[in-house]
């Protein structure tokens, strides 16, 4: 059945993408939620929150504050605490709830905007979709609000879309100013999906790999490869050499697919890939191993945050 | 988009006065001077946007922490649980399914936005519950007696009648190889969490609403409240020197037969206030009249509970035995270390303002607290003033904690999980283990523990 999950737990969701983007950005981030979304950020999707603290906060949202749409209770709540913590901008996350009830998040952008003198930044997550699409909101968003046409400090190169959801311990962060200067930085690297998408928003030229696998091809991978992963690990590892094809669970760009790779949604399609496709090998995270325990042929375990949460 | 001349923008990298960079706090003192009625807002819940601390997962996301709801459904013997919700509600349950008595009792039919709009995720469910079942049958495992549904927010605001829609799923199973495996609801209501019947009440109901009338047996008493069984504590001797021979907790059923077997029980005995509601439903449908004991850490207290406890069911409690033991770990606690200060967080087995007031009569000092106030709670902090009024409150959930100093505390021991998180270079019990200490046993282990701690600590 479309949507059932018999054997994985779900992956992670676009707000926990979102959040991701912005916890080194130096923002009040609001989860529009009622605690049980900021719990699976903080709690699990965010393995950062356990070493250093950041401004993540959930709004408190109770029953009737969603009935009655009470967004002036909310941007109340965050004058509040703009006035008491250190923040350049504040950062609202959509999660299921705001999506019931059809927040309008310009209206509330201009709601939050009348009452703190800093930027809001609304991010248009729901919780039912991947965390991909969650980092490619936020960097839309942020680069809408902040990326300046004449740039003072641009960097040679930024790297777009290396979360810990998708490199685990191996992100690369990056600050509101990389945002700010990003239209003038020298070189844009896309080293997963969302990174794809944020550098066609900008509509720059950018090179499409990921700097954790381009030298360094995982030991144990030989023969036909299945490499279920972000697909630019994927790409990463075929323009390495490695005869492969790409599944994966997130986006697959047309720039990225060729024939034999396959974007999945769900258990049954990975089974019947791996099954039928005579690999020599699988690239992919444990977890997923699960789904095919008869698999007799190699198995080289590509970590990954999002899929399995170890970091 | 704003204009990038507009004041509002230039703010955006400009940081203006310089803040306090303090966490809110208030003395018990002046929580008292203030009364009941003006509890300072920033000790409450729901004034403000809630800060993400270890407490606050446990309080304000019912499925995170500890028996959260999806724990507390599946306490039920020889069931499995189908999450019905976007994927984001079940994503921290792999946390929790990694453990192996959850190994293939979590099931996941993940929402999409079409379904927000159709509810066609419903109409889904007994085809699910069918697969699920079947997959189980294929893969060698036990046919679940119960299949529990969570649902989540969504479903709350769509206001979804998940009674009907479990009776539905249940008779679709009818003239199936299922037939009989019974389905019920779980509300992850994070939304109501301050409500009339918050999650954790709920699920409660909901287990206990499976227990079919049976003759009663004078000699059996159910504990309920917990998901995990009472330690060691000397109540389960006091039933037995009393007679009693069948003490169930649902945690000690091992079949769905056994869990039934609950319903023979001659009274109940509730010890967690979450569970009263599930108790007077127990006494209305299944005649079970129940007594309620409250878990504190004063020894008078305890001994003043027990003599109720005997009073009201007519058996006989000699505690003196116990009493001498818990008081004699305190006073061994108090000789090593007689400037004993403790900072006390809401993350444990303990109410800490009722923590707080009787360390303090012990003798020990409490600096600091970090609780959300309960109103219900003021008692204890009107009583802790007179003892201890610059024992200061923090609340868990006030964002300012993000600014907490971990060099303003004068303890030298912490008590819970969340005090851990704020305090980490102090030795700490985190007394929040899934067991749930009590009565004499809770006393005398607590003082234990702290006197390993600080022993460990001190060589």
């Amino acid at each position: 059945m479309k949507g059932l999950r018999k054997v994985l737990t779900p992956f992670a969701p676009d707000q926990s993408g979102a959040s991701g983007v912005l916890y080194s950005m130096g923002a009040l981030i609001v989860i529009i939620d009622a605690g049980g979304c900021t719990g699976n950020v903080c709690g699990f999707d965010e393995p950062r929150w356990h070493e250093s603290r950041s401004a993540i906060f959930s709004a408190g949202l109770r029953d009737m504050d969603a009935i009655l749409g009470r967004d002036e209770l909310l941007a109340a709540k965050i004058k509040s605490a703009v006035e008491r913590i250190d923040t350049s901008f504040v950062a609202v996350i959509g999660t299921p709830v705001p999506a019931t009830i059809g927040t309008d998040y310009k209206a509330l952008k201009k709601l939050i905007e009348s009452k703190v003198d800093i930027p809001v930044v609304p991010v248009k997550t729901n919780g039912m979709k991947l965390y991909n699409e969650g980092e490619k909101e936020v960097y839309k968003a942020l680069i809408d609000e902040f990326a300046d046409d004449v740039h003072s400090d641009a960097k040679d190169q930024i790297v777009l879309g290396m979360t810990p959801l998708t490199y685990g311990r191996d992100h690369i962060d990056l600050s509101i100013d990389d945002i700010r200067n990003i239209r003038g930085a020298g070189k844009l690297i896309a080293a997963s999906s969302s990174g794809i998408d944020a550098c066609e928003y900008l509509g720059r030229d950018f090179e499409i790999v990921s700097p954790v696998y381009k030298n360094s091809i995982p030991e144990g991978i030989t023969g036909r490869t299945l490499v279920c992963h972000d697909e630019v690990v994927g790409k990463t590892l075929r323009d390495a050499g490695v005869e492969c094809d790409i599944a994966t669970f997130f986006k697959l760009h047309d720039s990225v697919r060729q024939a034999g790779d396959k974007k999945i949604t769900e258990e049954d399609e990975f089974i019947e890939m791996v099954r039928t496709g005579g690999y020599d090998t699988v690239a992919a995270d444990i977890c997923l191993k699960e789904l095919v325990p008869d698999y007799k042929g190699n198995w080289v375990d590509l970590k990954c945050f999002a899929i399995s949460g170890r970091y | 988009m704003l204009p990038k001349s507009s004041p509002v923008w230039q703010n955006c990298f400009w940081k203006g006065e310089p803040m306090k960079h303090e966490a809110v706090c208030y003395t018990a003192e002046e929580v008292l001077k203030r009364g009941k009625s003006n509890i300072p807002s920033e000790l409450l819940s729901g004034n403000s946007l809630v800060y993400s601390s270890p407490a606050t997962l446990a309080y304000n996301s019912p499925g995170a922490e500890g028996f959260g709801v999806k724990r507390a459904g599946l306490s039920v013997p020889e069931s499995v649980m189908l999450i019905v919700a976007p994927g984001c509600c079940g994503r921290n349950t792999s946390l929790i399914s990694s453990m192996p008595e959850y190994k293939n009792r979590f099931f996941y039919l993940e929402m999409s936005e079409p379904d927000l709009v159709t509810g066609r995720h419903l109409n889904k469910i007994p085809d699910a519950i069918g697969e699920v079942l079947t997959f189980l049958r294929d893969n060698g495992k036990k046919i679940p007696r119960v299949v529990m549904i969570c649902i989540t927010c969504v479903d709350a605001l769509l206001g979804t009648d998940m009674d009907r829609v479990c009776r539905k799923a249940e008779d679709a199973l009818e003239g199936s190889e299922f037939e009989g495996v019974k389905v019920r609801p779980c509300y992850m209501y994070a939304l109501t969490r301050e409500g009339r019947c918050p999650p954790m009440v709920h699920v409660r109901q909901t287990i206990y609403s499976l227990l079919e009338p049976m003759e009663k047996d004078p000699r059996s008493v159910n504990i309920i409240g917990g998901f995990a069984p009472l330690e060691n504590t000397e109540l389960i001797e006091y039933l037995k020197l009393a007679g009693i021979r069948n003490i169930r907790q649902i945690s000690t059923c091992k079949t769905y037969e056994d869990f039934l077997q609950m319903a023979t029980a001659n009274f109940n005995i509730v010890i967690d206030p979450e569970v009263r509601a599930a108790a007077e439903d127990m006494n209305k449908n299944l005649n079970i009249p129940y007594v309620e004991l409250t878990r504190v850490y004063s020894t008078d207290k305890i001994s003043s509970q027990y003599k109720a406890l005997a009073s009201v069911t007519g058996i006989d409690i000699i505690d003196s035995e116990e009493k001498a033991e818990a008081d004699e770990a305190i006073a061994r606690l108090k000789e090593a270390f007689p400037d004993l200060t403790v900072n006390i967080g809401e993350c444990a087995n303990a109410n800490a303002f009722e923590l707080a007031l009787s360390l303090t009569r012990m003798g020990f000092k409490v600096d600091e607290i970090y609780s959300v106030l309960a109103p219900e709670n003021f008692v204890y902090v009107k009583n802790l003033a007179m003892l201890s009024p610059d024992t200061k409150i923090y609340c868990n959930m006030e964002p300012t904690m993000l600014y907490y100093k971990i060099s303003q505390s004068k303890a030298h021991v912490t008590v819970g999980k969340d005090a851990k998180f704020y305090c980490p270079d102090i030795p700490n019990v985190a007394w929040n283990q899934d067991t749930r200490p009590f009565g004499y046993q809770g006393v005398r282990d607590l003082m234990n523990k702290i006197f390993e701690a600080l022993t460990e600590a001190k060589a």
